[in-house]
């Protein structure tokens, strides 16, 4: 193997490449925790879908988020039944109310009515089959631990929802909202508490549960037939959430300002690097031009600072990642929704060793200073 | 019988242009220089003589006049063409010794070879045997910081000789250097020049230098003044101008 000049350099002149490694890094971590917490918050509105675990989704046709659900017609269950595919259908309710707790405090709660059944299909990522039960008893109602406060409640004590008197018997994790308060309860407590859905037996939501969760997509087609489309949609769990997802990064305005945040850590991060770069390049100009006397040619001498740039690109991004699993704790110690997937680390990843090379490709421009003949004057 | 002739340069002229002044650095330079001599381009600071040895090594090009090298006229290669050339024949020693703070003496001379494409094994021998050659072998595992200015000097000149060149150039390799490490140096170039067959070549002011060359080439105000042979004494030459 050649002597790896670049690696030795940068290990030998690690103060040198300390600041690129740093503004490497922290423009990963900027973009990462940004992201992530983007995602985190936005991604609330998909709850009541990613913690149940039906396969299939049945709503109003064109609802754009989980959360904005409206009803659908009952008479829906007896079609989607027929399917020899399917084994559950069980409806999912979502309605609105206004929250007074013991100890004051009027809050608007988002009421999610699901089937309690222990293998409901309904959040049964969220609650066990233990904590569903509690709510077979009427007026009961689940709250988040960590909208407690927010509520002023305590477990075992009784609050108001739109007049109703309901009593709180348990905590879900994981179910805090980006705007309001999601509340847990049985179908029936939900429709005693909103008159609205109280009215007709219409339900917000069916829930499928398939056979075998790889026949989701076929079976979402069969139900997708023209007839249907005025009177309901379907949806894989995994398009319903994304398509949320999607829905509150466009419309609120926080997808824009991700994109604009980053693109200023990302033109930090090039400035610095670059400038480090080339004060590195012009610190060994000499010794280039040295190299370029005895017949190396430029592009050679370019690989040198391009894979300097690479490998500072490189330990900033294991900088990055370690700095974004460390916020990562330090979201979920304090409870903040943190979406830390492989999708925004890839971005990140790709985003931050992209503003090395380009660091690389301007430090570059100095390396015209390595002129055989100035040694010479 | 008359030796190769094997570098040699006719009517060289070069000016620089510097901050709207024009200096004529080179005027009207013809020599040839020959294998297994140290040859040495002496003259007061300014006198055209760095720039003599920059033509001569392909390192820049001339306004006028042209340079033939080991049968090749320089002037006719384009860039790629003469760095290959450099890559494959000249051998380089600086002023400054502009080694790598990060690589160890026998990487320094590797590195030579790395990009010549020789392998690595082979690199590794012949990096050694020219530190060998330059009294380093027991300093091989060293970094600059951790070598003396003569020591230096010498991973240098190792570094210059590793690839075996025809054409060795030196710019003023002994005026960083103490008495004791200057007077080393230049023997070892001197041995260099005898025993390789090599041409080489040395630019300096340094009296140390002119006493051991064997033909000394005396500069002034960009012309060639004397060519006279040294300790031998077989011939002298004065140049009109």
């Amino acid at each position: 193997m050649a002597v790896a000049l670049a690696r030795k350099t940068l290990l030998h002149e690690w103060r040198r490449f300390l600041p690129a490694v740093m503004s490497v890094g922290f423009s990963g971590v900027l973009i990462i925790v940004q992201g992530a917490l983007l995602l985190g918050i936005v991604g609330t509105n998909a709850l009541p879908v990613t913690q149940s675990s039906a396969d299939l989704w049945i709503g109003f046709p064109g609802t754009q988020s989980a959360d904005l659900g409206r009803s659908i017609d009952a008479g829906v269950s007896a079609e989607l039944l027929v399917d020899p595919r399917v084994v559950r259908v069980e409806p999912f309710l979502m309605g609105t109310g206004d929250w007074r707790g013991p100890r004051g405090g009027g809050i608007s709660v988002t009421l999610l009515g699901i089937d309690t059944r222990p293998d409901g299909l309904g959040l049964a990522k969220a609650l066990s089959p233990g904590t569903r039960a509690l709510l077979e008893e009427p007026a009961t109602v689940l709250v988040d631990a960590g909208d407690r406060d927010k509520l002023a409640t305590a477990v075992g004590e009784a609050a108001e929802i739109n007049g109703q008197r309901v009593r709180v018997v348990g905590t879900t994790n994981d179910m805090r909202a980006m705007g309001g308060v999601n509340v847990v309860a049985s179908l029936a407590t939900v429709r005693a508490i909103d008159k609205s859905l109280a009215a007709a037996d219409n339900v917000t939501y069916y829930l499928v549960g398939l056979r075998s969760p790889e026949a989701a997509t076929t079976v979402r087609n069969r139900f997708s037939q023209h007839e249907n489309r005025t009177r309901f949609e379907v949806w894989t769990a995994a398009d319903l959430a994304e398509r949320s997802v999607r829905y509150w990064l466009l419309e609120s305005g926080a997808g824009v300002g991700f994109i604009f945040a980053t693109i200023v850590a990302l033109l930090v991060g090039i400035l610095i690097t670059s400038q480090t770069l080339m004060a590195a390049v012009a610190a060994s100009t000499p010794q280039y031009a040295t190299l370029r006397a005895i017949g190396v040619s430029f592009p050679k001498l370019r690989r040198i600072v391009v894979e300097q740039a690479g490998w500072v690109g490189a330990v900033g991004l294991a900088f990055g990642l370690a700095g974004s699993l460390f916020a990562a704790l330090l979201a979920r110690l304090n409870g903040i929704p943190f979406a830390l997937g492989p999708g925004i680390m890839v971005l990140s990843g790709g985003l931050v060793l992209a503003v090395a090379l380009l660091a690389g490709l301007l430090a570059l421009r100095r390396l015209r200073h390595a002129d055989p003949a100035a040694l010479l004057r | 019988m008359t030796p190769e002739i094997s570098l040699s340069a006719g009517a060289l002229s070069k000016s620089y242009v510097v901050q709207n002044i024009r200096t004529q650095a080179l005027s009207d330079v013809s020599l040839t220089l020959h294998p297994g001599e140290l040859s040495l381009i002496s003259g007061p600071s300014g006198c055209g003589k760095s720039t003599l040895l920059s033509l001569m090594s392909g390192l820049s090009r001339p306004d006028q006049g042209w340079v033939h090298a080991l049968g090749v006229d320089l002037g006719r290669l384009d860039d790629a063409k003469r760095d290959a050339f450099r890559l494959a024949h000249c051998g380089f020693v600086f002023q400054g010794f502009n080694l790598f703070p990060a690589l160890n003496a026998l990487e320094q001379v590797q590195i030579v070879l790395d990009y010549q494409g020789v392998p690595h094994s082979q690199a590794q021998r012949g990096a050694a045997r020219a530190l060998e050659m330059v009294g380093l072998g027991h300093r091989r595992h060293l970094r600059p910081a951790e070598l003396s200015g003569g020591e230096k000097q010498r991973v240098a000149i190792a570094r210059a000789i590793v690839k075996r060149p025809r054409l060795l150039f030196a710019d003023e390799p002994t005026s960083a250097l103490d008495s004791t490490n200057g007077a080393a140096v230049t023997d070892l170039l001197r041995e260099i020049a005898h025993r390789s067959s090599a041409i080489v070549v040395c630019v300096s002011h340094d009296p140390r230098l002119i006493a051991r060359a064997d033909r000394v080439l005396e500069m002034e105000d960009g012309r060639l003044r004397h060519d006279r042979r040294g300790r031998s004494g077989l011939s002298f030459k004065e140049i009109s101008p």
